[in-house]
């Protein structure tokens, strides 16, 4: 993992440099604080990945000489359809328009929101595909 | 045809299809799905929607400019149709597009099973889907869709001067379908980041997996501005707070805002569409890439620069540092020059055939250079200031958007079709296609530069017979309906292909692919390989089908324990 954290330092660096540049030449305040924010989100990233790949072992995917066979086997749990998704879409449907055209939608498309949401959280806690 | 002359390679077996279920059961399965190829196919279905929806609207602002006068609609319903064009190309049209590709083919590319997050992915669908209806609501709202244009300049498109709820509903459809697009680019990069194949490290992802991690990076970076300043935009007009007003020095905050977004978007279109380009480029020039690292780091430095241009749309205000603006679009131009360099190098003394994606790819390098040097031209502020906001501008971002976009989409299309439906387009058509969609082109917005030189502004309804502009705005005007016959032959191309081409039956039908989804079947099993081949370069599928050019280590037997061998590169 650690290309992937050094890609992010980088780019921190990168706009770090760039946004007191541009500081010292413009002295724009809005430009600069956009630039120091983007080099925040690439050190955030950076920062959390080089970390972690300093505490797991050279994963598989990062070694040229690496075996299909290699992989974990335990790949992971992927769910194989459901329908909270549209029903999120919808709700945030009714919540934007009601913002714009009537306060009574918001309160309905909320309330869908929240059951959307508990639906898609507690999905697999039961039926056919609980893990 | 590529497919009789070759000599067939070895097929994945295909899984047995229990049954067929009735449409009711598909039409369910496509809106609950959560396989990534799906959604995938539903992004390209939208997006195509969309894209002839605005075309149609780009046809009605050429009918309309096409001579002196106001001959169909009025000067206000042609704010809505240059505004709407532009927000469905770019917003409903281009950037799901990415979307619709990133999640057919960057799976298959790093032997991944799925997306990391499928039911994120669907909720990204659904953001935009219901988005995109929430924008187009607007023409049917009475005082119409948003016309303020695509960027939505304050004070323009405040309360006072755009009342109705058209504007309201396109500020809130689009926060909605930028979240979709946010979501999709966090799960791109965490499926780039923690679900590739043994052995595919990240040098050795194909160069198109590389450009959609590059630009689900910059979606990180420049969406998050973009919904901000919306949602503050919407509260402005309805709740009456003042951020953008004028008086605050709003006007200049909202450009300042909008283009830090606006600039890295338009590399959000063009890197993925560069990647396509890297894609087909090596098949039909039966060459490896030339310069993958320098492709890569190409690809690294545009997206790291294209956050630090943005002020270049704002020359004319008066209000921005000239020299770091200019300076800093000068040097994009730089990593753009070598991806070209790089192209052409790999075909550079290579067998090249003309099939229909590598012609559209050759579209599109004709196309893009031009557009590419006429931004030049632009990044300069001495001829900035004098066609900035001229039909010059217009045909400059026609030429950059409209050569990478639509040309390399339709390569996409017609080098992956096979990957998606299993069946191959028909190569007479498309190249029909091709030339009718490149002379239409050319001949639409070529002569717009000079009516942009002579002194055409940009967004005008109508102009006057005094002006002489008619002669090349009838010209480009007649270039609109070549354009527009093209993607007749498209439609027809598909229903030729789905009514009577025969299944491709084998993994790769181009025969010369490299990357690993034409090593699984057309169209691939729902979580995409039954078996995967070992990684030992960056084109572990050419490898695979040609096992005489291989590196070494790829078809040995691994050894008893495996997993010991490796090193840490």
């Amino acid at each position: 993992m650690k290309i992937e954290g050094w890609l992010f330092a980088l780019g921190a660096g990168f706009y770090f440099v760039v946004a007191g540049a541009y500081w010292f030449l413009s002295g724009d305040e809005i430009g600069t604080t956009a630039l120091v924010m983007t080099g925040a989100l690439a050190f955030l990233v950076s920062f959390y990945v080089l970390y972690t790949s300093k505490r797991v072992f050279p994963r598989p995917e990062d070694l040229q000489n690496a075996y299909v066979e290699d992989a974990d086997p335990e790949y992971g749990f992927f769910s194989p359809h459901s329908w909270w998704p549209l029903g999120i879409g919808i709700a945030s449907f009714f919540v934007v328009l009601g913002l714009i055209f009537a306060v009574w939608l918001v309160v309905f498309g909320v309330f869908v929101l929240v059951v959307a949401l508990v639906g898609w959280l507690f999905e697999y806690y039961r039926g056919a595909f609980a893990h | 045809m590529t497919i009789l002359n070759d000599p067939p390679v070895q097929t994945s077996p295909q899984p047995p299809s229990a049954y067929s279920p009735g449409l009711g059961k598909k039409v369910i399965s496509w809106l609950t799905s959560t396989d990534h190829k799906v959604i995938g196919n539903m992004y390209l279905v939208t997006s195509l929607f969309w894209f002839f929806l605005a075309g149609i609207m780009a046809l009605v602002i050429r009918a309309e400019l096409a001579v002196p006068g106001l001959q169909f609609i009025s000067l206000e319903q042609y704010n809505q149709m240059f505004t709407m064009h532009g927000t469905i190309m770019l917003f409903l049209f281009a950037t799901p597009l990415f979307v619709a590709f990133a999640n057919i083919i960057m799976p298959l590319q790093i032997g991944a099973p799925d997306v990391a997050f499928p039911r994120l992915n669907m909720l990204g669908y659904w953001l935009f889907f219901f988005g995109g209806l929430i924008v187009i609501m607007g023409f049917f709202t009475p005082g119409g869709a948003a016309s303020f244009g695509w960027f939505a300049y304050a004070p323009l498109s405040n309360a006072l001067y755009s009342p109705g709820s058209g504007a309201d509903l396109w500020f809130l459809g689009l926060t909605m379908g930028g979240l979709g697009t946010i979501l999709g680019a966090v799960n791109f990069i965490t499926t780039i980041f923690t679900m590739r194949m043994p052995g595919m490290t990240m040098f050795r992802m194909p160069i198109f997996t590389w450009t959609i991690f590059i630009t689900s990076i910059l979606v990180l970076i420049a969406f998050p501005i973009l919904a901000a300043a919306f949602v503050v935009a919407f509260i402005d007009r309805s709740f009456g707070s003042v951020v953008f007003a004028p008086e605050n020095g709003g006007a200049i905050l909202w450009q300042h805002l909008f283009w830090f977004f606006g600039h890295p978007e338009v590399y959000i279109l063009a890197l993925p569409f560069f990647g396509i380009a890297s894609e087909i480029i090596p098949v039909f020039s039966r060459k490896p890439i030339f310069g993958y690292k320098g492709l890569v780091f190409a690809t690294m430095a545009i997206g790291a620069l294209s956050v630090a241009v943005w002020a270049h749309h704002m020359y004319v205000t008066g209000s921005v540092y000239l020299p770091f603006f200019a300076f800093m679009t000068m040097l994009i131009a730089v990593p753009t020059g070598v991806k070209f360099f790089n192209w052409i190098g790999t075909m550079w003394r290579g067998s090249v055939v003309f099939d229909t994606p590598m012609l559209f790819t050759m579209g599109f390098l004709i196309t893009f250079l031009f557009g590419g040097l006429t931004g030049i031209i632009l990044s300069a502020p001495p001829l900035d200031f004098h066609v900035s906001d001229s039909y010059f501008v217009v045909a400059h971002f026609h030429y950059t958007v409209f050569g990478t976009v639509v040309f390399l989409m339709f390569a996409g299309i017609f080098f992956w079709w096979p990957k998606i439906t299993g069946k191959m387009l028909n190569e007479r058509l498309g190249k029909i296609q091709f030339w009718l969609l490149f002379i239409g082109f050319q001949v639409t917005f070529l002569v717009q530069h000079w009516l942009g030189v002579q002194g055409m502004p940009r967004r005008y309804g109508d102009y006057l017979a005094a002006d002489n502009f008619t002669t090349l705005n009838i010209v480009s005007s007649v270039g609109a309906v070549i354009l527009a016959v093209s993607s007749l032959f498209f439609f027809w191309n598909l229903i030729v292909t789905w009514k009577t081409a025969p299944k491709v039956t084998v993994d790769d039908p181009w025969g010369w692919g490299g990357s690993l989804e034409w090593a699984t079947s057309c169209p691939p099993p729902r979580h995409n390989f039954t078996s995967l081949p070992r990684i030992r370069s960056d084109r572990p599928a050419f490898d695979l089908h040609h096992p005489e050019l291989a590196p070494p280590g790829v078809h040995d037997q691994p050894p008893a324990v495996a997993g010991q061998q490796g090193s840490s590169q």
